[in-house]
């Protein structure tokens, strides 16, 4: 493995005191945190929405609410439904996007981590995030019964 | 009386006004003893087979942290990789990974000081206290909250072990940070506001992804990547609270 | 770094396939946002995903979902850090505690996705 370092590598230039640009990277630290909160969705709640609508419901092992259209458009109605789905989508893209931008640059694509990746991927969860709310908003007509 | 084991060394060698590049050298010695580790076997080339190989090391316990190097592919301190955990299979030794090579064993470790000294790594005070002006008392907890991280010896086997870093050497890496949160948790420190613009910069916290092979690799039980994760979230709610303190 | 270093150990490769896990839930929250979308398509032409490959794929990515979940609950643990009267609470609770919500949530999901089928 370090046959491949060229002792002309340079060190010291990167972190050390001679570079003056640092500031706390606002981006960054956003990103971040929404990748956090993507994560925490994601796991507490995807495994059971793909088990039971992914799974024991195409099945019929067990009646799920959106085999018919009734019960399906219904809930789909509800604005808490909707308020629901959004997070329920939207966040976990997010993460994703964090997730697979720096899996590329772990496989060996270091332009990943330049700007255009960035707005290419978080670009990505925020169209997400539009499409959701347009679908959510346009599918089935908000109703409070 | 049994004919003493033999056990075979592969150590990289690198010379660099002759070599274009590193290749390993195979070294049989006696494997006199179980308690042999690897610096043991290091030292019995130099000192009975060729002398010119080059290596770092001083104290032989674990506490300078200067022998440092890849074991079979692991970063370990060789005083205290065993040869008995290897024998009777061969032993590779090679210079530790993400760094430059300087000669065989030996690498560059400017960066890494480079970065050790951009985060300030000492009681930072607001007003100096002059001498004689008491002294600082901390409670038992105040002292557990950092005690971990102080057990750091900058052996940069961390470094070896971060696909990170590996990857962009730009990134402050695991010891680092974790000695960086070492003073920012500790209660007569004073210096966060001066240590958050490195360690919140887009080369600081943010590039790690949580490999968590630092804390595996760690021969003192510091957990950096703890450090690293505890950093961005105490970062991320000093701007997300509504009453963070952002200075 | 050589471009196979994930390979080389196995704590690096289980890194690499907990990042990996994000693609397989992007497309089944795809295919989900598309689900609501027929919801468009009126009684008469609402016809729920049934076949057997698309349950293969939710098997499949049920796998990616629970690893997933174990790995970022377990290592969100050890992160977060609270302290009652000046002592820590130990990171296996807070661990504990996410699991726990994980299971809450759950079952009340669960139950409101099987309990509104009627």
């Amino acid at each position: 493995m370090n046959a491949e370092l060229p002792l002309s590598h340079t060190v010291g230039e990167g972190q050390g005191e001679g570079r003056h640009r640092h500031k706390p990277a606002i981006a960054h630290l956003f990103w971040w945190f929404m990748f956090a909160q993507g994560g925490v969705l994601a796991a507490i709640l995807l495994p059971v929405h793909i088990l039971i609508q992914g799974i024991l419901g195409p099945l019929g092992i067990v009646p799920v609410v959106d085999r018919h259209y009734d019960t399906w458009a219904n809930v789909l109605g509800n604005p808490l439904v909707k308020l629901y789905l959004l997070v329920l989508i939207a966040f976990p893209f997010f993460h994703f996007a964090h997730r697979l931008r720096y899996l590329l640059v772990d496989l060996g694509v270091p332009a990943a981590r330049g700007v255009p990746a960035q707005i290419v991927f978080y670009g990505g969860a925020v169209a997400v995030t539009l499409g959701t709310i347009y679908i959510l908003l346009t599918t089935v007509p908000i109703s409070f019964g | 009386m049994t004919a003493t084991k033999r056990i075979t060394i592969k150590a990289t060698r690198f010379d660099p006004d002759k070599d274009e590049k590193p290749r390993l050298q195979t070294y049989e010695i006696p494997f006199s003893d179980d308690s042999m580790v690897v610096l043991d076997a290091l030292n019995y080339i130099k000192g009975h087979v060729d002398g010119s190989l080059s290596y770092r090391w001083s104290c032989r316990m674990g506490i300078c942290g200067s022998c440092g190097m890849m074991v079979d592919g692991v970063p370990k301190l060789t005083c205290n990789a065993f040869l008995r955990d290897h024998w009777p299979r061969p032993i590779t030794v090679e210079p530790l990974n993400n760094f430059p090579v300087i000669r065989d064993l030996v690498i560059d470790m400017d960066d890494f000081m480079h970065k050790l000294k951009a985060i300030k790594p000492w009681v930072i005070r607001k007003q100096p206290v002059p001498l004689g002006g008491g002294a600082f008392v901390q409670t038992t907890a105040q002292i557990d909250e950092f005690r971990q991280f102080s057990q750091c010896i900058n052996c940069m086997l961390c470094y070896a072990a971060c696909p990170v870093y590996g990857l962009n050497n730009e990134f402050l890496g695991p010891a680092a940070i974790a000695l960086a949160r070492r003073y920012n948790v500790d209660s007569r420190d004073e210096g966060l506001g001066q240590r958050l613009p490195v360690l919140a910069d887009a080369e600081g916290v943010w590039e790690c992804s949580f490999v968590g092979e630092c804390s595996v690799v760690c021969p003192k039980g510091v957990d950096p990547a703890k450090a690293i994760q505890q950093t961005k979230l105490d970062t991320t709610m000093r701007f997300v609270l509504p009453f963070g303190n952002r200075d | 770094m050589p471009r196979g270093w994930w390979t080389r150990r196995s704590n690096y490769f289980w890194y690499i396939v907990r990042e990996f896990t994000s693609l397989p839930l992007a497309l089944w929250l795809l295919w989900f946002l598309l689900e609501i979308r027929r919801a468009q398509d009126g009684p008469s032409g609402y016809h729920p995903h049934s076949s057997l490959g698309f349950v293969i794929f939710s098997v499949i990515v049920l796998l990616f979902a629970l690893y997933h979940s174990v790995t970022f609950l377990s290592l969100a643990g050890a992160i977060l850090h609270f302290n009652v009267a000046d002592r820590p609470i130990p990171s296996q609770l807070i661990v504990l505690s996410q699991f726990a919500a994980w299971a809450a949530a759950s079952v009340v999901v669960g139950f409101v996705l099987i309990y509104f089928a009627r």
